[in-house]
């Protein structure tokens, strides 16, 4: 089943009314009429905006508020004033019309499909409990007060209580990914009363009462209490089941919705959408407010110009041509040639502007959909631009933030490589670090399990000598996966004989499980107090003494087990920094190889664990047992106490070996990402996972490097330590010999051309690892800039442990201040909120959950594709939007001009220069085709450049193709090109006369040539600018110039005038002007006076100032940056630095529910006699010391579980 | 959801030039050789035919005359518009030192008439000068009825101002029997606008067609007896009138109003000798400080004289030279300096 559709597309709208907001929540279970006092919206999501009666007034509504549709309307209503119109009310009607309707189009296609996956959505079956039977109902009929059953790896359709499961004690498992991001199964359970309602009669006459919190997006807390049979149970985020999970492992549960559609954690997480604009369009919007100001200025001059006119000379002229009846002075002519002069010279903005933006950016995200090369065959998803507005501002991107799992990992853990006493095991990936596939004949077939019925087929590993060694019985090698078969807390689950399935709590220790599995060492089965191994075939079943569990400080794992023959022996297994001072000192020889192999394993990137194991005698183990129930049963410190304990019999153990895990990464990550920063993109990895997991990521996708000078880590618990830390890591870098300048500082001086590698050389060297806990404070007003300045200064920049909101926050921050583009990418629910705030988000589709695609403005299925999206289409879209608004611009300053300098001979008195039908169709038919065609084909240079040539990518960070100064350049030439329009045409007419010696200055003929050379010279200007003359090019540039000339001929033709003599004047004038040598003359050399300073100008900029592009493009010869390239993905080789790469995402708590069994169907542990044990405290210790250990500033105090 | 596997074979893009931005194109880009002969070629063409345009143009003959002046007291007598039954002439004697060869062509010339202003222009109706719709005033604005309502034909503002002057010209073969040089008053519109554009109201008597409709004000006798010897140039259909509403561009322009009958004396063109134009002064120009000349112009296979855009041939062709040489001068001094680099 797929993601909940649709639920959080933006602009999100109740179903049902807006209500007063809540200040608590009470809902009573199966009463619906109870409950629908409160009104509470219902689990209906609607994110669409129209029905079929609204659609035409709502949109019309929303679309005139848009300031460029009420402009164009204001000019409208100007031109129905016979006064002041000088041009017909069509030549803004028809354009208008026409853009309002492709919108509407638009906006109706839009809203149909949204309506469509509201239908999905709300039409998603769930089991609800009426009326004491099970009914299938939509998702959108479940209410608050239901009680719904959720069965295995299904979604969970609101936040629910949980009541009760299949599994013992209420406990069911789900997966949060979608939520927070963390890979770890998680366990929650019903409350006791509640957890022995199993079967729907029971549960039909439940009539608890649930009062809670109103709806908010904490989703780590929960308080509330259920009132049931005079009693009152408190209720905690334990015992909720929040919308976005998953069920996993667990067969059914049943819950009690508490909040419903709108008003879950998930929904409330994902924070409204803003309706995302690009740069350009900002830029645009103050460039059209600058014309319309200069429009205002050129009205006032001619304004001024007609009132003088008409004072001097056109008083006089009266006998001829008397004043209007309405005009009584020359001041009053002049303020209505003001107006007539506005809408005359109103094209210098056109509508068509708007749109052929918008067509444009529709072509450049067919373009990402259609991309073959952004397809992911195993997914068999492609690339798909969910927003059409952005793609421009792919090509300006300046900072990319990452989420981890799931987008840079593929949350799937592999056991790579083992080092067994001294020996090396394992080939590794087969995939080196570009990426190529090893070269054949070095590659080694996988291992062959077939010995094994009990081995998983999925597993692989590439070395069989270790498991020759496992069947030559080296003992060494049978100690070692002995303990990865013990040591561990995974759950086995055995449904037919031989058919194992692990529920690992983290999906490190499965791949350790499962790598043992394969080897010979099945873990079978487990109680409290055994466990069942299967070791080469045969079944010896351990007794469980006891269970040294992990936590964030010990780094490390212990079970202690006595053997069918009664030795007793402790496995552990943790972290290298850690275990390694444990050790009994003798074998150093053993010790130094095994560290090199470990040195080794981390230099990759693989997640290590080190594995030991100490034998101790029966007296020993009853002394330390009675000293660890002592400690346990303390009431004071009782934790510090158990640690000591702990400590006591972890020692002086013996070496093994050591286990090396790989976080598989996606494919193609490590290049993307040196790519990207070739491209000067910083990459800022955020993680709701542990800093280790993170950092390790960080290395193995090669973001972080030993070649850095520091790794900065921030994990500071109050204010003053992260401030002192951020300071100790900023006087470093100042103080390094490569620091010229600081580095980071304001974003304007690096558009100087010196600067950036100035920052390339500081932001090469550092890395800044900061922790959520710091972060929370690193974020606050006061510390903002401190902390961006500093990680600004950083290469790479890990954020660790942090919550959705602060995801948010940080590219916020970013934003607000560094005023460069940020691009989000993520897969998870838990990165909706910074995909939101980016300015372009992106999701990994193809995983289970698809909210991150759903809030998404662009997504696809593997973060590779990213370079593929930036570097390619991002700037080729950039530099075909670019050229389009540059041309755009020049060539209506050019047709609009024109008029101004007529203003002068016509005493202006808002004669336009050209025939309206002209200017009618100027803008939507003579040029609007091969510039579109420009704005969507253009390329510069071929795509593979592109990523060879990373630093291509740069103009459109520096914002360097389209900004003011090149908008004054645009304007500069159009207005030149008007000047000459006009004066070469006039200079020639006021003298010449045709061929046969009649006039050749009729206005009706100037206009002609005027209009006819004004085409052709941006035909050619189009032709200039256009680099990719594909067909459709030229089959829209010849096309436009041919259609001109239908259209003109068929306009001045005999017919049209016969039918309609007031409407077509021109009548013959396109023959009779274009057959006069002179005329063409003149359209020559006005092309030519106009053409040739453009082309003078761009060969003289090529030869003194090329770009990059264009020596790309005019010489195939320069390699030195692809050099530079591979030197940066060569493969890190043996480091010397130690780092401990230890393979835990994991939970405390987990040893404890074991060893309670509380975990266990009670038919498993008939024999076992636990009860005796204290069972309150687990699952309380469970979430205290989560929250201890994550220390996640958001967890509030929370109110201790009695229960 | 499980999708079937048509479903999601559907999903691959296809594999087309268009979708994958693979379209077979020609790559633009400005190479040295392109643009430097481009350059050259161009400035070679400018020259050439800059050249050609100043020589056709110096060989062209032209007179012109500003009678506003000359005939003062006419002008002065016009400022009353009172005066408007008075007749006034004035003869300009002038001598003509060469021959005008070939077609000669008499136009007469206004400057600061304001044709082109916007409500001027819009002031006609093509539907009464077609002759269809005698009626139709509606466009004419301030010129469509009389104050009886009657509609006026022509109506609107250009046909209002129709230029009225008489130009006689007068060649005094020996000094005291000058001879009215024989003119044309046909052949001088567009062949469309004398037969679309302008059309008499069917009638075999025009004055009949025209009944119903009065005379513009500023008009001394009613469209029907524009021209009462030639029933082809009568009516809407007067050479005089068509040339006249063919508005012009700016407010200095010439309309053609003459052409040489080339019989008699006059085969090979205006001979040399004294000449006069004898000039009933109707129009008033003063009024509104504007003048009045009258042009005698020759032709060439370009038209008539048109020394701009000769001379702007030809600086465009000089300066494309310039930028030629310099641009070359630049590409082969980089070209040495790189090629000075790669041996380093």
């Amino acid at each position: 089943s797929h993601g909940i559709a649709g639920t959080w597309l933006g602009e999100m709208a109740l179903c049902a009314k807006k209500r007063p907001p809540e200040e608590e929540r009470r809902a009573r279970a199966n009463d619906r009429e109870y409950n629908e006092k409160f009104q509470y919206a219902s689990n209906c999501i609607k994110t669409s905006k129209y029905n079929i009666l609204t659609f035409l007034p709502v949109n019309l509504f929303e679309q005139f508020q848009e300031v460029a549709n009420t402009y164009f309307l204001f000019l409208l209503i100007l031109q129905l004033i016979p006064q002041v119109s000088s041009l017909s009310w069509f030549t803004t009607i028809v354009p208008l019309v026409l853009v309002l309707a492709i919108t509407a189009v638009k906006d109706a296609t839009d809203d149909y499909f949204r309506h469509k996956s509201d239908n999905q959505v709300n039409n998603r079956q769930s089991q609800v409990l009426i009326r004491g039977s099970l009914q299938q109902e939509p998702w959108m009929n479940v209410c608050v007060g239901d009680i719904i059953k959720l069965e295995n790896n299904q979604f969970v359709a609101a936040d629910l209580l949980l009541l009760s499961s299949s599994e013992p004690h209420g406990l069911c498992y789900i997966e949060t990914a979608e939520l927070d991001g963390e890979t770890n199964m998680k366990v929650r359970q019903a409350i006791p009363v509640t957890s022995e309602l199993g079967d729907i009669s029971r549960l039909a006459k439940f009539d608890g009462e649930v009062v809670c919190e109103p709806p908010n997006n904490k989703l780590d807390r929960f308080s509330g209490t259920l009132y049931w049979k005079e009693s009152k149970f408190p209720l905690s985020n334990q015992n909720m089941l929040l919308r976005g999970c998953v069920l996993r492992n667990t067969e059914w549960c049943f819950g009690l919705v508490v909040f419903a559609g709108p008003d879950t954690k998930l929904m409330q997480n994902s924070g409204r959408t803003k309706f995302k604009r690009t740069s350009i369009d900002r830029l645009m919007n103050t460039l059209v407010l600058w014309i319309f100001g200069f429009l205002v200025c050129m009205g006032v001059i001619l304004a001024i110009g007609n009132a003088i006119w008409e004072h001097e000379v056109g008083v006089r002229f009266q006998a001829y041509l008397p004043w209007d009846e309405a005009v009584d002075s020359a001041f009053f002519s002049g303020f209505l040639s003001f107006w007539s002069y506005i809408i005359i010279l109103n094209t210098v903005v056109p509508i068509s502007l708007y749109v052929s933006v918008e067509v444009i950016r529709l072509g450049h995200s067919y373009f990402i959909n259609w991309d073959k090369k952004m397809f992911c065959a195993k997914k068999r998803t492609p690339a798909e631009a969910r927003t059409t507005t952005l793609s421009e501002e792919l090509g300006q991107v300046e900072y990319v933030f990452s989420d981890k799992t799931g987008t840079l990992t593929q949350n799937v853990m592999a056991f790579s490589k083992c080092s067994v006493s001294g020996r090396s095991y394992g080939v590794g990936d087969v995939f080196d670090v570009l990426g190529h596939k090893a070269e054949l004949g070095e590659r080694p077939e996988p291992v062959d399990f077939s010995f094994n019925p009990l081995a998983d087929k999925k597993f692989v590993f590439w070395d069989s000598s270790l498991l020759e060694a496992v069947k030559m019985g080296d003992p060494h090698a049978h100690e070692f996966f002995r303990l990865l078969s013990l040591c561990h807390t995974v759950m086995s689950e055995e449904k037919n004989e031989g058919e194992l399935y692990y529920k690992a709590q983290s999906p490190d220790e499965g791949a350790l499980v499962t790598a043992a599995r394969n080897f010979g060492f099945v873990f079978r089965s487990r109680t409290p107090k055994t466990i069942t191994v299967h070791e080469m075939g045969t079944a010896v079943t351990y007794q469980l003494l006891a269970i040294l569990d992990f936590n964030n400080i010990r780094k490390r794992m212990s079970v202690i087990v006595r053997n069918p023959e009664g030795r007793i022996r402790l496995y552990c297994k943790g972290a290298d920094t850690i275990l390694l001072d444990r050790l009994h000192p003798s074998p150093q020889e053993l010790l130094s190889t095994t560290t090199d192999h470990l040195n080794e394993y981390a230099g990759e990137g693989l997640r290590t664990l080190v594995l030991a194991y100490k034998d101790l005698d029966e007296e020993y183990y009853g002394g330390w047992a009675q000293r660890r129930l002592q400690a346990s049963l303390a009431q004071d410190s009782r934790e510090d106490r158990l640690a000591s304990v702990y400590e006591e019999v972890e020692s002086d153990m013996v070496l093994l070996g050591a286990t090396a895990i790989e976080d598989k990464l996606q494919q193609g990550v490590p290049e993307t990402i040196a790519l990207l920063t070739l491209a000067n993109i910083k990459i800022w990895v955020l993680t709701g996972d542990k800093q280790e997991t993170a950092v390790n990521i960080g290395y193995s996708c090669k973001m972080l490097t030993d070649d850095m000078a520091e790794v900065f880590i921030v994990t500071g618990h109050t204010v003053l330590e992260v401030r002192e830390e951020l300071r100790k890591a900023r006087e470093k870098m100042l103080d390094s010999p490569h620091a010229v300048g600081n580095g980071c500082t304001c974003p304007e001086k690096r558009s100087s051309a010196k600067l950036p590698s100035v920052l390339e050389a500081v932001a090469g060297e550092y890395a800044l690892v900061i922790n959520g806990h710091s972060l929370a404070h690193a974020l606050e007003a006061d510390m903002e800039l401190e902390f961006l300045e500093t990680a600004c200064a950083c290469r790479a920049v890990i954020c660790c442990r942090v919550t959705p909101l602060q995801k948010a926050q940080v590219v916020e921050l970013v934003k607000k201040h560094k005023k460069a583009v940020t691009l989000a990418i993520g897969d998870g629910a838990n990165d909706v909120s910074m995909i939101k705030a980016a300015h372009i988000g992106v999701g990994i589709s193809g995983q289970e959950g698809i909210q991150a695609v759903l809030a998404s403005d662009y997504s696809f299925s593997q973060f590779k594709f990213l370079q593929r999206l930036l570097l390619v289409h991002g700037r080729w879209s950039y530099l075909r939007m670019c050229k389009f608004l540059c041309y755009f611009f020049y060539k209506n300053f050019a047709f609009t001009m024109v008029h101004f300098w007529f203003g002068f001979f016509c005493g202006f008195s808002a004669q336009t220069v050209y025939d309206q039908y002209f200017i009618t169709l100027y803008n939507i038919v003579y040029t609007s085709l091969p510039v579109l065609a420009m704005g969507v084909f253009d390329q510069d240079v071929p795509e593979q450049r592109s990523m060879e040539y990373p630093k291509l990518y740069e103009p459109g960070q520096l914002n360097l193709l389209f900004n003011k100064r090149e908008f004054f350049i645009c304007i500069a030439q159009g207005i030149y090109t008007s000047v000459l329009m006009f004066f070469i045409p006039y200079g020639v007419f006021a003298e010449a006369t045709r061929d046969d010696g009649t006039q050749l200055a009729d206005y009706q003929s100037f206009a002609v040539t005027v209009a006819t050379s004004l085409v052709i010279v941006v035909s050619v200007q189009i032709g200039l600018d256009t680099g990719y003359w594909t067909a459709i090019n030229h089959f829209f540039i010849w096309g436009s110039l041919a259609v001109y000339f239908a259209i003109l001929f068929a306009m001045h033709s005999n017919g049209l005038f016969d039918m309609f003599p007031n409407q077509f004047r021109f009548v013959g004038n396109a023959q009779n002007t274009l057959a006069q040598p002179t005329v063409w003359l003149t359209i020559t050399l006005t092309t030519a006076v106009c053409v040739m300073p453009v082309v003078a100008f761009r060969f003289l900029k090529l030869s003194l100032k090329p770009d990059l592009s264009d020596t790309v493009r005019y010489s195939q010869l320069v390699r030195k940056k692809q050099k530079a390239q591979h030197r940066c993905l060569r493969r890190v080789g043996r480091t010397s630095s130690r780092r401990s790469g230890y393979a835990f995402s994991h939970q405390e708590g987990f040893g404890e529910l074991i060893m309670s069994g509380k975990n266990m169907r009670l038919s498993s542990l008939a024999l076992a006699g636990f009860g005796a044990r204290s069972s309150s405290g687990w699952l309380e210790g469970l979430r205290r010391k989560k929250s201890d250990s994550a220390g996640s500033p958001s967890a509030g105090p929370q109110k201790p579980l009695r229960g | 959801m499980k999708r079937t596997s048509e479903e999601s074979q559907s999903r691959l893009p296809d594999n087309s030039a268009l979708k994958q931005q693979q379209l077979p194109a020609y790559r633009l880009q400005l190479t040295a050789t392109g643009v430097l002969s481009g350059f050259f070629a161009t400035g070679v063409f400018c020259l050439g035919v800059g050249i050609i345009l100043i020589l056709s143009a110096k060989s062209i003959k032209e007179i012109e005359i500003k009678y506003t002046k000359i005939c003062g007291n006419c002008a002065k007598l016009r400022e009353d518009a009172t005066n408007f039954d008075k007749e006034c002439t004035c003869s300009i004697p002038f001598y003509l030192s060469e021959t005008m060869q070939g077609n000669v062509y008499m136009y007469y010339k206004l400057y600061g008439f304001y044709q082109n202003l916007y409500r001027y222009i819009l002031s006609r109706s093509n539907s009464q000068l077609m002759g269809t719709d005698l009626k139709d005033v509606g466009t004419c604005a301030p010129f469509s009825r009389s104050h009886d309502g009657t509609p006026i034909a022509p109506c609107g503002a250009i046909a209002n101002s129709i230029f009225n002057d008489t130009i006689i010209l007068s060649y005094n073969l020996n000094s005291s029997i000058p001879i009215e040089v024989p003119m044309l008053r046909s052949g001088i519109t567009w062949w469309t606008d004398k037969y679309v554009k302008f059309q008499n109201p069917r009638s075999k008597n025009l004055s009949i067609a025209f009944a119903g409709t009065t005379k513009p004000p500023s008009w001394a006798k009613p469209v029907y007896e524009l021209d009462q010897e030639d029933p082809e140039n009568n009516g809407f259909l007067n050479d005089d009138f068509i040339v006249w509403m063919r508005a012009a561009a700016f407010p200095t322009f010439k309309k053609l109003y003459r052409r040489l009958n080339r019989i008699q004396y006059f085969t090979e063109g205006l001979p040399a000798g004294n000449y006069s134009f004898n000039i009933t002064y109707n129009f008033p120009v003063t009024r509104f400080r504007g003048e009045k000349s009258v042009v005698l112009s020759t032709l060439t296979w370009s038209g008539g004289s048109n020394l701009f855009l000769g001379l702007a041939y030809t600086v465009t062709g000089a300066v494309t030279w310039l930028a030629f040489f310099s641009m070359m001068a630049i590409h082969l001094m980089l070209k040495d300096r790189k090629m000075f680099f790669t041996q380093q």
